[in-house]
């Protein structure tokens, strides 16, 4: 009875695991990204190809070839434009506070890649293709999540200088030339996008198959470290409930 | 869980909260696949739609130019034409009267344009892209006077803070701030790719400039009225951008 209060206790005087401001900007990104990207979906199909009228295109196979209704949102495209260049300044927003609460507050250090980040994510690749028995060492997140972290501010920089790019090529001429011209602009908005969204659905595939642990981090913030991926050995779908501790 | 704790009933009452928020939370998101969004979201998108406006009021510049990309051929036919009314419009003379365009409003000098008369002010041909509000774009050499030298020539009063386009396209008309109308790429056009504006393009004359999307650009011109507020627009009113600046 005793031993069960003391981890209750542990479990809920323990620092949270993520501070709420990276709760916070979590879920406002995740709601934010998702219109971002429906609407986006929704403006893509009123003109689903790259091509410049009567030319042809060399990089995309689906050319005329819009996305499926239920991904978009908007429902037309004046409402999926207005939803657009709204969002877009709340997740830029969003995006300032969390990089610079990340900045400020030190937890840069567990997301920067370090010398050793390429074999530790070599490593975590074997151990998930059971080609390696026991879950690589990590800190706080493994190295693919690592460089997963580490590159989403990237991919949004680049989001949003093709965004603007497509949303002023005549006033911003010179950048939009930057991305090799209007068509190219939208090309790689566009791609970029799609890195986004792989990204984001193998990072909640990721939630739910490995650790599903993780969602109550990143509400409440609570975490118990002996259910952490590496304490269960978990690979997707494969140890999900706590090991077993051995008797003292 | 200690079913014994004081806490637990709060602990399982915060995951309930949780678990019924995350049902909540997904309902929502599939509610939302392919739809407009919630009613009530419609003044936050007028609002960001206002703040929108300054901040690409505050990018314009008259020294900004558009160039169609070089390399690349005219689009010529490929350029898609899209009219309002049922059919092409045509100006019927013999109905109508010979074609004037007009220009009013905050003017000293009212006009009332012939085709001849218009083609008689200076005129340049510029070849410039066309960004349509669907994401394509195509490249066209537009042949036409600049709407600053029309302004010129009609004395606009610098009270003038906006312009309204009509046309004989069953009421199409559009709006514009009086900065981009001014700009020096901005043109009543009658000549398209070398030759006279055709019918499916907006003849006699229409207005053309690449600092605006598509939908803002007017064709089959009747009216120019500068005007002390903005008055709308065809498609503005329906629910696209008003200022639609490229």
């Amino acid at each position: 009875m005793r031993d069960i209060g003391n981890f209750y206790v542990a479990m809920t005087r323990h620092p949270p695991r993520h501070h709420w401001v990276v709760r916070v900007t979590h879920w406002v990104n995740a709601v934010a990204i998702v219109l971002m990207v429906g609407s986006g979906f929704r403006i893509f199909n009123a003109y689903p190809a790259f091509a410049r009228r009567g030319e042809t295109f060399c990089c995309w196979p689906w050319e005329g070839q819009g996305i499926p209704a239920w991904l978009t949102f908007g429902g037309w495209l004046a409402g999926a434009r207005n939803w657009h260049f709204a969002m877009m300044w709340v997740l830029l927003l969003n995006g300032c506070v969390y990089l610079a609460f990340v900045y400020l507050h030190g937890e840069w250090r567990d997301l920067v890649p370090r010398r050793g980040d390429a074999r530790d994510a070599w490593e975590m690749i074997r151990f998930y293709t059971f080609r390696r028995a026991d879950h690589p060492r990590q800190g706080k997140h493994n190295a693919l999540q690592k460089l997963t972290y580490f590159l989403l501010p990237l991919i949004a920089l680049t989001l949003i200088l093709s965004g603007l790019s497509i949303w002023k090529p005549v006033q911003l001429a010179p950048l939009t030339a930057l991305f090799g011209g209007y068509v190219w602009a939208r090309y790689w908005h566009f791609m970029t996008t799609l890195l986004l969204v792989a990204l984001s659905a193998s990072h909640v595939f990721m939630v739910f198959a490995v650790d599903p642990y993780s969602l109550r981090s990143m509400t409440t913030g609570g975490y118990n470290e002996d259910l952490s991926p590496e304490s269960r050995n978990a690979r997707p779908f494969t140890n999900i409930l706590p090991r077993r501790r051995p008797a003292p | 869980m200690n079913p014994g704790h004081p806490d637990s009933s709060v602990a399982l009452g915060r995951r309930m909260f949780l678990g019924v928020g995350a049902a909540v939370a997904a309902e929502l998101l599939l509610g939302a696949c392919d739809s407009k969004g919630p009613k009530s979201a419609e003044r936050f998108l007028r609002y960001m739609e206002r703040k929108n406006e300054g901040v690409e009021r505050a990018l314009f510049r008259h020294t900004a130019m558009d160039a169609g990309s070089p390399g690349h051929r005219l689009t010529g036919s490929a350029l898609p034409s899209y009219f309002i009314s049922e059919k092409v419009p045509v100006w019927n003379e013999s109905a109508r009267g010979v074609w004037r365009l007009e220009v009013a409003g905050m003017v000293a000098r009212p006009l009332l344009l012939t085709l001849p008369e218009l083609a008689r002010i200076p005129h340049i041909t510029d070849r410039v892209n066309h960004y349509c509000v669907e994401g394509w774009t195509a490249i066209e050499a537009w042949t036409g006077c600049r709407l600053r030298d029309i302004a010129r020539i009609a004395g606009v009063s610098p009270e003038a803070r906006f312009v309204d386009f009509q046309s004989f396209d069953s009421g199409y008309h559009e709006s514009w701030d009086i900065e981009s109308a001014l700009h020096p790429q901005t043109v009543i056009a009658y000549g398209l790719d070398g030759r006279w504006l055709g019918a499916a393009h907006g003849a006699p004359a229409r207005l053309y400039s690449p600092v605006k999307l598509g939908y803002k650009n007017v064709k089959y011109l009747t009216r120019i009225v500068f005007l002390p507020a903005a008055n709308g627009g065809y498609w503005s009113d329906r629910g696209y951008e008003w200022y639609a600046g490229v």
